[in-house]
């Protein structure tokens, strides 16, 4: 694990680029009682964008491990990556079907 | 009096509100893994009211109503803005006039669409294909995920107890009474038990002599990229198609699309069918051509804790005093998580339903053979 993770300002530091999650969102979301990863990643929906949570996930269950004292181990026991591991158009499925 | 509600999903934390607004002061609720994490946080976040047998249609209706009061009550958000069954076959079309007429003997405005009407209302849609169509207007969906973190976050703030991660081994009984849970993190005495843990109820019950046909049915949904409104329904359901293939689009954008396939029963949640894209993906694009263009982005699986007439398992477990479940729900348990809390609750305080026709749910008709017939189970 990193250092302490010191953000000029918590309202634009960005956790997930892909559903445009900020810092501030993921420390409200704790304050207000979500006391599971797996609910806080539902809740803001953290790793449902393309990228599967390439970047977001390390960052939000950093800030969320250090919040509710658990291990990182802890936090992520219940996360799984969900295939495609890249996003799949839906034409290459279905070759020989006329659209 | 002590209740313990096992399983923390849409039903076990419903009925943990319900007591706890009629006053019940110490409310439990224990769940194996994280709470939502069975179905509740794995379905489509689809409801509808146009069953096709009373039992359904009465519940159904009246959990729809519950959800609107709930927006005031506890925040949630659900647009009805229906659910088009297509057919592709003009015969289909005659069973939908039947469907329709049943639903307004029930005072659900369903009604029978042309393709003209349907293009209008779907203008994606591949007209050339269809035939016809039957729409719901009181149908909808919800952010199920925002909707079931809202009532997680009220119920525990109204004092209930969430027990997570916490598995219940084995229920003891003694005589007519059980009397504690034996959990993975010690036991738990209480003065009534519920179980509303889906397909789990069944080996939980089983440690007390208690059986449930509940099985497990892998589902497997796709999710994709969002997109500006590509949807005006909630729901597009391809009726003639084996499997029922069927298509929402979500409050972010993102379309979500499902399809029965032939699988397993009981098969892990992790057991993933890399079949599941194309099964899927092929008839809604024959449907909706413009989803070629779409990239899916995710893939998972959940459970339809499926009972043999698809219809769910309610109310007292005999000969036990205090012992009920709230499982079976074949699919329809999120729809149901609002009228589920209010009918356990009624029946632990008051010793009845406050819906009749909840009766007919019980455990006991699978022993005196009287099942409920239903002839749709899509969405």
């Amino acid at each position: 694990m990193g250092g302490e993770v010191v953000p000029r300002s918590k309202e634009v530091t960005i956790v997930c680029r892909c559903n445009d999650v900020t810092l501030d969102d993921v420390v409200k979301a704790i304050e207000a009682g979500i006391d599971d990863f797996e609910l806080l990643r539902r809740y803001l929906r953290l790793g449902f964008g393309p990228c599967q949570g390439r970047s977001c996930i390390a960052i939000a269950a950093r800030v969320f491990a250090r919040a509710t004292g658990k291990s990182l181990n802890e936090v992520l026991a219940n996360y799984r990556v969900r295939p495609p591991i890249v996003p799949v158009s839906m034409k290459v499925l279905v070759r020989g079907v006329k659209v | 009096m002590r209740v313990l509600i096992v399983g923390a999903g849409i039903s076990g934390l419903f009925i943990a509100y319900e007591l706890v607004k009629k006053g019940v002061k110490q409310v439990t609720v224990v769940d194996e893994s994280y709470p939502g994490s069975g179905a509740t946080l794995r379905n489509l976040g689809c409801f509808r009211s146009s069953f096709t047998s009373p039992e359904h249609v009465v519940l159904m209706k009246e959990s729809i109503s519950e959800w609107l009061r709930l927006r005031d009550e506890l925040g949630i958000k659900l647009e009805q803005r229906g659910y088009l069954w297509v057919a592709r076959r003009p015969e289909t079309v005659e069973v939908f006039r039947r469907l329709v007429g049943f639903h307004h003997d029930y005072g659900i405005p369903t009604r029978i669409m042309d393709v003209d009407e349907v293009r209008e209302l779907e203008p994606g849609i591949n007209y050339r294909i269809i035939a016809g169509a039957m729409f719901d207007p009181t149908a909808g969906r919800m952010p199920i995920l925002e909707n079931f973190i809202k009532l997680y976050l009220r119920v525990k703030s109204l004092g209930v107890r969430v027990l997570p991660h916490t598995r219940v081994l084995k229920l003891e009984g003694r005589g007519d009474r059980v009397t504690k849970a034996v959990t993975s993190r010690g036991d738990i005495e209480a003065d009534v038990f519920v179980v509303a843990a889906g397909g789990g109820s069944r080996r939980i019950l089983k440690t007390v002599g208690v059986d449930v046909p509940i099985v497990d049915i892998p589902r497997h949904p796709l999710v994709t990229e969002p997109y500006l409104e590509a949807l005006r329904s909630a729901l597009v359901i391809d009726w003639d198609t084996p499997g029922s293939p069927h298509i929402t689009q979500n409050e972010h954008g993102s379309l979500i699309l499902a399809r029965d396939l032939e699988d397993t029963p009981e098969a892990s949640i992790y057991s993933q069918r890399v079949d599941a894209f194309s099964h899927i993906a092929k008839p809604l694009i024959e449907l909706l051509p413009f989803l070629a263009k779409v990239n899916i982005v995710r893939y998972w699986m959940g459970y339809y804790d499926m009972t043999p007439d698809h219809h769910p398992i309610y109310g007292p477990l005999p000969p036990y005093e205090n012992l009920y479940i709230a499982a079976g729900f074949s699919g329809h348990g999120m729809m149901m998580g609002p009228v589920t809390g209010k009918l356990i609750t009624s029946w632990i305080l008051d010793g009845k339903p406050y819906i009749d026709v909840a009766n007919n749910l019980t455990v006991e008709r699978f022993k005196t053979g009287r099942l409920v017939k239903e002839l749709a189970v899509i969405g």
